[in-house]
């Protein structure tokens, strides 16, 4: 990988060509507030717009998503212009109108100075709960699992993370990463006793042979099987137990 | 079909060379549009009278319906239309019209000026194409072939010098060609105006094995039917400047990505790349010069996205279209994440043009920095509508006022929509700025891909505004918050401010939101989505205030904010409005002034747009 040197808010910072900005900047200690970034995601969607910055080269500026903006020698970003915080806060207006009741949303609006949102909310809107439709879920579901059991449904503001059809999806395995993965915690999962429910489906809950509790369900333990040929046995304890 | 592909570029212009030979003795041909809007208007029963009149008299005359091959002669408003050739043209044809011009017109050459065009202010009638307005200023190089060559028959278009332009590519290296495309400043018809030739050196300067040349025929704006009538109306034309494209860049496989709204478009482009394919146009060793270029059609699914580059190319892969970020340019990136040069319609269909005449021609006509002409899909409240060409840098006036005729019903001219639904408003003030890519981006609109709507007085532009951001709202594919969010919001203002919900800082926010997606938004449309709320406010302020401070609605339109009433003095007792009204709450007696039951209106407008005296007022 070559070896390049940016600035990073008046900074000289060295990084490999074709790092994100927003990775570059984590690893040197500036934050870059970002919500559907993940590091195990190969193209990041760049949806959400929070992660915004101004880059500048060759005399020209603008604004960009940090989370993949390829890093190339001799630019020059800023994570604080008067610009970038203005097209900052409005992103996080809208995203509060639209999901009032989000923790990771009201924090980034504290911390954005908006004190409410000035735009009516549509009561019928709240189906959606907490979902900012940034589709991290669908591409972890896709890229880290494999088994693309949802995918973003609809368009527009009706967009939004689902099973085909909505109905419960076979391919399916139970295992969570959609919820785990969310910034705004909007997916509904729940584990009562041996069953999870998740999608609109229940799974069977594998439990530990040592401690007994329910830790991972059986289509799980089925997909990791058939996948990675490892032995069906090794799943008969709990990580804390292995 | 093998035996008629051809083997070399000589069998190539031999061919040609025979066609045009037998078909120099060939009978007259009437052309009877059969555009959508002149079939709406009859024109198949024009054809059918023109055929049965032909049969009874037993003459050698050929009748094309050219619905059923092509597009679009261009005079939409004042169809069906009937053209002979160069010279005459018939407009407002009815089946009873037949018998008279077969015996003057194709019997004896004579012209019948009473089925010309009557100029509303002169009241002469003409029925040349060059003694009318609407097409003597019209400068027709894209769309000369529409009227005139069968879509359906690859013959007509070779014999009419189509191909050629493949020749003289093969006989330049590529880069020249680049070179070529460059020089002339042909620049992207889909909207951005971005220079072709550089596109095309980009993508031919990565290195990749494979490359990919595609055309947009994606047209999604609504009013807009440019491409559609070029797909349509001239097929080969496209195809011709994509293989050129193709061997300038180096790439040997292309699609043309066409909605599937247009059925039409889409089966004339398949049968032409059949056609061409079959000829030895298309597929392996192009007239034995060992290049292969292959074209395959992709039918879009109907989302106004999928015309953005990204989105379109995802499409074509079988995924969800969906933009994504640009850092990496689809020059570089595009289609399966190899190097792609994506054109539109129009563009394509100029290249061949180009590399036949030479880049010095091209320039000849428009502007320095916008050469060549541009169509455009002429709409609204302009007396004459339709599909026209004019140099870039014709002034918008020009072609409101003189291809256009003017504003329908004596009204005044107060503004254009151009560039789309993301375009902008221009003031009739500015109608003097000439249309060219540059000059519209700098009054806050843009070219787009070319539909043009004209707007009378009687227009209200933050009902504009609202119509055209509650159509990218409904359209806003939803993948980046900016544009899903925000746009439903700006309706949401829109809509309060029409209704009389308008309060102080209505326009402040929207100019707050009309920022966080000009640079906020991932793509395109997002960020030009502001365009027709900014224009507005930028040229016509004082509209939104008057609604917002006053209740008002100066253009009448806003039915919340307006009472329509009869003008005692102006009023003839005619009745008129009466016996339209849905309501029936207008009174009065015959040859007196009649009165509106405001209880009981509902402000539709009838009454206004009925009488002829003008004297209902909307206040």
């Amino acid at each position: 990988m070559e070896k390049i040197t940016i600035k990073i808010n008046g900074k000289d910072i060295e990084a490999l060509k074709d790092q994100s900005v927003l990775e570059v900047a984590r690893e040197n200690g500036i934050a870059i507030p970002a919500l559907c970034s993940h590091p195990e995601i190969e193209t990041q969607a760049g949806s959400c717009r929070v992660c915004l910055v101004e880059v500048s080269q060759n005399g020209r500026s603008r604004v960009v998503t940090s989370c993949n903006y390829p890093v190339r020698g001799g630019i020059e970003v800023r994570t604080d212009t008067d610009l970038v915080r203005r097209i900052r806060k409005g992103v996080v207006e809208l995203l509060l109108s639209r999901t009032p009741d989000a923790p990771v949303i009201q924090k980034l609006a504290r911390e954005n100075g908006i004190e409410g949102s000035r735009f009516f909310v549509d009561e019928a809107e709240h189906y959606r709960n907490r979902c900012i439709a940034c589709s991290l879920c669908t591409q972890v579901c896709e890229e880290v699992v494999g088994v693309s059991a949802i995918s973003m449904l609809d368009r527009g503001r009706d967009k939004a993370p689902g099973t085909p059809y909505l109905k419960p999806s076979q391919a399916c395995i139970g295992c969570g990463a959609c919820a785990y993965a969310c910034p705004t915690e909007a997916i509904s999962m729940i584990d009562e006793g041996e069953v999870r429910k998740i999608w609109g489906r229940e799974f069977k809950m594998l439990t530990c042979s040592v401690c007994g509790k329910p830790y991972i369900p059986e289509a799980q333990v089925e997909w990791i099987v058939k996948t990675t040929g490892k032995d069906r046995s090794f799943f008969d304890k709990c990580p804390d137990h292995r | 079909m093998d035996n008629r592909k051809l083997q070399s570029v000589k069998e190539f212009e031999s061919y040609r060379t025979k066609i045009a030979e037998s078909r120099k003795d060939e009978y007259p041909v009437i052309y009877v549009c059969g555009g959508t809007p002149c079939l709406a208007k009859g024109s198949r029963a024009v054809a059918h009278a023109f055929k049965k009149e032909i049969e009874s008299q037993g003459l050698a005359c050929k009748v094309e319906l050219r619905h059923k091959v092509t597009g679009c002669q261009g005079f939409c408003s004042k169809g069906p239309v009937v053209s002979f050739g160069n010279d005459i043209v018939y407009l407002e044809v009815k089946p009873n019209h037949v018998p008279e011009i077969m015996e003057k017109t194709v019997k004896n050459a004579q012209v019948i000026d009473s089925l010309g065009y009557k100029d509303p202010q002169t009241k002469k009638r003409s029925a040349s194409f060059e003694g009318i307005p609407f097409y003597s200023h019209q400068k027709g190089m894209i769309l000369k072939g529409l009227r005139e060559i069968d879509p359906l028959e690859i013959d007509d278009y070779i014999a009419r010098g189509g191909y050629a332009s493949l020749v003289r590519a093969f006989a330049m290296v590529p880069e020249e060609v680049i070179d070529l495309i460059a020089e002339s400043g042909l620049r992207g018809r889909g909207g951005g105006g971005f220079p072709a030739g550089a596109k095309w050196k980009s993508c031919r300067a990565v290195d990749s094995e494979v490359r990919y040349v595609l055309c947009n025929g994606d047209e999604g704006d609504p009013g807009a039917f440019m491409d559609r009538s070029i797909m349509e109306g001239n097929p080969h034309a496209v195809i011709e400047g994509m293989i050129v494209g193709a061997w300038a860049v180096g790439a040997h496989h292309g699609y043309a990505y066409i909605r599937d709204e247009y059925p039409l478009a889409v089966k004339v482009m398949k049968k032409a790349v059949e056609d061409a394919t079959a000829m030895g146009l298309l597929g392996r060793n192009i007239l034995g010069t060992g290049f292969d270029f292959d074209i395959k059609i992709t039918r879009g699914g109907g989302a106004f996205v999928c015309g953005e580059s990204s989105a379109l190319m995802r499409s074509i892969e079988g995924k969800v279209g969906e933009p994504r970020a640009k850092y990496i340019r689809s020059v570089e990136k595009g289609l399966y994440d190899l190097p792609t040069v994506l054109n539109n319609v129009e563009t394509w269909t100029n290249v061949p043009l180009i590399v036949n005449n030479g880049a010095q021609w091209y320039r000849k006509t428009g502007t320095q920095g916008s050469p060549g002409t541009k169509v455009f899909s002429l709409a609204g409240k302009a007396v004459n509508t339709g599909l026209v060409e004019v140099p870039m840098g014709t002034t918008i006036r020009e072609l409101v006022e003189k291809v256009g005729g003017g504003i329908r019903g004596g009204r005044k001219f107060k503004a254009v929509q151009t560039g789309g639904p993301s375009g902008g408003c221009i003031p009739e003030s500015l109608a003097d700025l000439p249309i060219d890519f540059d000059s519209l981006s700098k009054a806050g609109s843009m070219m787009g891909s070319g539909g043009i709507i004209v707007m009378d007085e009687a227009t209200c532009m933050v009902d504009v505004a609202k119509y055209f951001i509650s159509f990218l709202a409904e359209e806003s594919c939803g993948k980046c918050s900016p544009c899903r969010d925000g746009l439903p919001r700006m309706k949401q203002i829109l809509t309060d401010i029409t209704e009389g919900r308008g309060k102080e800082g209505d326009i402040e926010l929207l100019e707050e939101l009309c920022e966080v997606l000009s640079y906020g938004a991932l793509c395109g449309l997002g960020s030009s989505a502001p365009n027709p709320v900014l224009s507005t406010i930028k040229y016509f302020r004082e509209e939104y205030e008057a609604h917002i401070r006053d209740k008002r609605c100066p253009a009448g339109v806003c039915r919340e904010l307006v009472t329509f009433r009869i003008d005692a003095d102006a009023c003839t007792g005619c009745t008129l409005c009466a016996k339209q009204c849905p309501q029936a709450c207008i009174t009065g007696e015959r040859k007196k002034a009649h009165v509106i039951d405001q209880s009981t209106c509902i402000k539709c407008g009838v009454c206004r747009d009925v009488c002829k005296f003008d004297a209902v007022r909307v206040e």
